[in-house]
């Protein structure tokens, strides 16, 4: 696959080339808090950390409507969903989590909607150069300039872009460019790796996963479970904001007559999410929930995907209302073990 | 099968028959389903033990144990307690009205394996609604398993489902019907007192024998701890889980005890399986 | 307020035996964080903090608390618990008396005399965080940032909270242990923010809460968060009949973000939690705060001052008045 070098002041251009198709970029409202629609003549800026909503959401929208029917009628109408998107700017760790996600929504029986999307998106990468505080993606098998995931890499060379075609999605991407892109050379490729190594190093964060798959259900009754979510808000904060969370709500919606039944996030930390019917609940309090979200993330998933089902974004622990740190959490569980 | 490729897509079908199991607040009705589409009706098959999603445009779905043996005939046969949004509006449902089906969901029991073997049921209140297709399963291939034994209790002689079918099995001598209430009553001439109890009173013998127990939590602990206690093994014993489920088929992440997903994972598991999940119980 | 008294009194009360913990203020887990700790013994007094970064309103865990049923044979623990509270917290505390929503002998409560904290997203933005745990001290009329050998002056005015400038409760309204002496109250300003929302037209404010509660991904933090949202069946989670649709879009959020703010009117303390910990930075202290105004302003109202109040919502005069009623 090619490497090719775009200016930075081609970037304008660059984006303009892909006018026909639906581009998603992190939103210029200050703090980029999610990806947006970029609207025709907007340039998206790429000087931000990352999102606060990860760009799951292009693929697993919070509300997405499964279909539409009339009320006391039997036809269902689903949506159609033919645009092809082209997401730029996502972390690589966000688009590991895809691949992660993707796993369950393939398993056995395809999730029609989530695979439609994934299938008509390109999703275009920006190396971390300056990976964030919380940021531990090294730990989980990811890193700040990983592939997985992406048709196309993105690496901030100062003066130019680096561009790595991936995918044949990325490669079609490049050839759209056309002249605006020269041929990188071998300097450019070392000067990548170069930065790639400087970024590596700034991750100070760390979790060590060696033994926790495998031993977190034997830490079931463990009194680390009670410290860890003493403080726990039990709002949905975590799971809303993280790239691998996937659990959904499943509802129908009427207005008059006419009615559709959608889907939406949910969040395993809600009190409501595993209750019965009949008022009981298996995970009564905060602390069961809490042993749920990590051994999802750290144990089930591994059992079941072969991966951890987090990705070292930093998400859950910027955002937490009260300091609940997932990577002291796995510390906790690495002693207990 | 017709699945028009949107496995959210559900099928519709006609109501053919309701009936009331119990009554009150939370009473059950029974509801005998036949699918529109004749593809659908021809090509759908379903063991005993699993489920599917039933409900009403507008309303909602959910995950209903087929309370019917396949070989009872082509058609479904659903057990609806009316408890919260969904199972009021299917409650609404008279003959010659619409239900949604999709489905069959999860495992099944594994009743090819069982051939040649006894096989006790042990329910409590609704809780019979996922045994009855075994029940109806092995009266339909007597000649196939060594007879059964049925244990059974609700709360009130009025709380009992399925009543018009036991004496019917009281006629035949492979199957045998132990009924049994929490509280005393008037006209009431059989046990009195709980499920688990009744197993230890019976005192089954655990040689070539099944054990499948459905029920409250609490009533599932103790029949666990109880068969234990009469010798059945692990692996004799089976149980079906309920948990909250949206999807049917493992993706909402609704339905997980542990790492099962009770959805695809089960319902059905044997205690060997099951006792390694510790939130299984929970 | 020094450390030690601080920590000797939380000793002090966490070894009580009709105690069952002392909720309080450690630090957390890396740069700014200050997490809400809970004590059990004297020795684990010791982790324990108070300063400009101790925002979070603790009272919440007051009603937070899930209680499971009570084994057979088992007796309910019904120690009291211990909470540490600056003004504004504090009279989250009087208000849960006032609705009854805890009583006064469940509670202990340590007062901190509260000079104003900073706002963590300011100072994040202004002095980068770091991985190392940071201190910020109270000085005569401003912070202290300590990091390792670096000591930072900073002005009130330039990382003083929202909230805090408009405080006029900073030393606690009800206490059963006062840590220090109390602060003075500094002079009324005016609340620029509403103010500044107010002074729109119609369209443009309608249009400025559009944008706003269009960013809400209703992960419930704000409500959760807050010491005055604890009932137990919360019309939000109700799906029969479905008051607010789980459905995320701009309608369904400005019902939920609108029934919240109604249900705090004459109840809001004011302690700017909700706005804190919200991941879209929607300014709900705003939108709680023109509420808590119109209050005070027409029926003459403070919520969370005075323990033996009568509930505002719940409280009819003939007089009130009515000139809202379209």
């Amino acid at each position: 696959m090619s490497a090719m070098l775009l200016k930075k002041e081609k970037w304008p251009e660059f984006v303009e080339k892909l006018a026909g198709k639906k581009l998603w970029a992190p939103g210029a409202d200050g703090d980029a808090m999610r990806f947006a629609p970029v609207t025709e003549g907007e340039t998206p800026a790429l000087d931000f950390n990352n999102t606060r909503v990860p760009p799951k959401e292009a693929l697993f929208p919070q509300t997405e409507t499964m279909y539409r029917f009339q009320l006391g009628a039997e036809e269902m109408e689903e949506p159609q969903l033919e645009d092809e998107t082209v997401l730029l700017g996502v972390r690589p760790c966000d688009a590991r989590a895809m691949t992660i996600v993707e796993k369950l929504f393939r398993w056995d029986i395809d999730d029609p909607y989530y695979v439609k999307r994934r299938e008509l998106v390109t999703v275009v990468g920006l190396a971390c150069s300056d990976p964030g505080l919380n940021c531990f993606c090294t730990s989980v098998g990811g890193g700040p300039a990983s592939t997985e995931g992406l048709d196309l890499l993105m690496v901030d060379l100062g003066d130019n872009y680096l561009l790595e075609a991936l995918t044949e999605k990325g490669e079609t991407l490049l050839e759209s460019a056309g002249d605006l892109l020269e041929k990188a050379d071998s300097d450019a490729v070392k000067e990548k790796e170069k930065l790639v190594l400087e970024a590596e190093k700034k991750i100070k964060r760390e979790v060590k996963t060696e033994g926790v798959p495998e031993g977190l259900p034997g830490l079931w009754e463990d009194p680390l479970w009670q410290n860890v979510s003493a403080s726990c808000l039990g709002c949905g904060t975590c799971t809303y904001l993280c790239p691998t969370c996937h659990c959904f709500d499943i509802q129908d919606e009427t207005e008059g007559f006419e009615s559709r039944r959608c889907r939406m996030w949910d969040s395993c930390m809600f009190g409501e999410y595993t209750l019965h019917t009949s008022g009981h609940n298996p995970r009564p309090t905060r602390r069961e929930r809490t042993r749920n979200r990590i051994s999802h993330k750290y144990s089930y998933y591994v059992d079941k995907f072969d991966v951890i089902a987090c990705v070292g974004c930093g998400r859950c622990i910027n955002l937490c209302p009260v300091n609940i740190d997932i990577v002291e959490i796995l510390k906790k569980v690495e002693e207990a073990l | 099968m017709k699945t028009n490729g949107n496995p959210y897509i559900p099928h519709t079908a006609t109501v053919e028959e309701t009936w009331f199991e119990t009554y009150g607040e939370r009473c059950i009705k029974t509801f005998k389903v036949v699918f529109d589409d004749q593809e659908v009706r021809e090509n759908w098959s379903h063991q005993p033990g699993q489920c599917a999603m039933i409900g009403v445009l507008g309303a909602g779905e959910s995950m209903i144990s087929i309370s019917c043996s396949p070989t009872e005939g082509k058609f479904l046969r659903f057990s609806v307690m009316r408890m919260g949004k969904v199972t009021q509006a299917l409650h609404q449902l008279e003959p010659g009205d619409k239900m949604m089906v999709r489905g069959p969901y999860g495992n099944s029991f594994p009743v090819d394996e069982w051939q040649g073997k006894k096989i006790l049921t042990i329910g409590g209140g609704i809780g019979q609604a996922p045994l009855r297709p075994i029940v109806e399963y092995v009266r339909a291939n007597l000649d196939q398993y060594e007879g059964l034994t049925m244990i059974y209790g609700a709360r009130t002689s009025g709380d009992l489902c399925f009543k018009g079918e036991f004496e019917e099995m009281e006629s035949c001598s492979d199957l045998s019907c132990h009924l049994t209430i929490d509280v005393e009553e008037e006209d009431w001439s059989g046990n009195v007192g709980f499920v688990p109890q009744m197993l230890l009173d019976l005192n089954p013998s655990p040689e070539n024998t099944i054990a499948i127990t459905c029920g409250p939590p609490i009533m599932i602990r103790f029949v666990l701890e109880n068969l234990k206690k009469l010798g059945f093994s692990d692996e004799q014993i089976y149980t079906t889980l309920e948990n909250r489920m949206k999807c049917g088929i493992g993706k909402c992440g609704r339905c997980n005890a542990g790492g099962m997903y009770v959805c695809k994972d089960g319902p059905v598991f044997s205690y060997a399986v099951l006792k390694e999940i510790p939130e299984a119980f929970a | 307020m020094e450390l030690e008294q601080l920590q000797k009194t939380a000793a002090e009360v966490a070894d009580r035996e009709d105690v069952k913990y002392v909720i309080g203020w450690k630090k957390g887990s890396y740069g700014y964080r200050v997490a809400p700790g809970f004590i059990e013994d004297a020795a684990g007094a010791a982790e324990l903090i108070f300063s400009p970064l101790c925002t979070a309103n603790l009272a919440t865990y007051l009603t937070l608390v899930e209680k499971l049923p009570v084994p057979r044979g088992q007796e309910a623990d019904d120690r009291k618990v211990a909470v540490m509270v600056k003004g504004c917290d504090s009279r989250a505390v009087a208000q849960l008396l006032v609705e009854k929503g805890i009583g006064r002998e469940e509670v202990v409560v340590i007062g901190c005399p509260c000079p104003g904290v900073v706002d963590p997203e300011l100072l994040a933005e202004k002095y980068p965080e770091t991985e190392e745990t940071v201190e910020i001290k109270w000085t005569e009329d401003g912070f202290l940032l300590v990091r390792g050998e670096e000591e930072i002056e900073i002005s009130r005015d330039e990382l003083l909270a929202e909230k805090c400038r408009l405080c006029r409760y900073p030393n606690p309204v009800i206490s059963d242990v006062m840590l220090g002496e109390p602060v003075e109250t500094r002079e009324l300003v005016e609340d620029e923010g509403v103010a500044e929302i107010e002074n729109r037209d119609v369209d443009e404010r309608a249009a400025y809460w559009e944008e706003q509660f269009a960013k809400c991904v209703r992960c419930y933090s704000c409500r959760n968060v807050c010491p005055l949202c604890y009932c137990q069946d919360c019309i939000l989670d109700r799906l029969n009949p479905t008051w607010v649709n789980r459905a995320v879009n701009f309608s369904e959020n400005t019902a939920f973000n609108i029934a919240r703010a109604f249900h705090l009117a004459g109840r809001c303390i004011e302690c700017g939690e909700c706005e804190r910990v919200c991941p879209a930075n929607i300014p709900l202290g705003r939108l709680n705060r023109k509420l808590a105004r119109e209050v005070r302003d027409k029926y003459g109202f403070e919520p969370g001052v005075d323990p033996e109040a009568e509930p505002f919502q719940a409280s009819f005069k003939p007089d009130d008045p009515e000139d809202f009623i379209l």
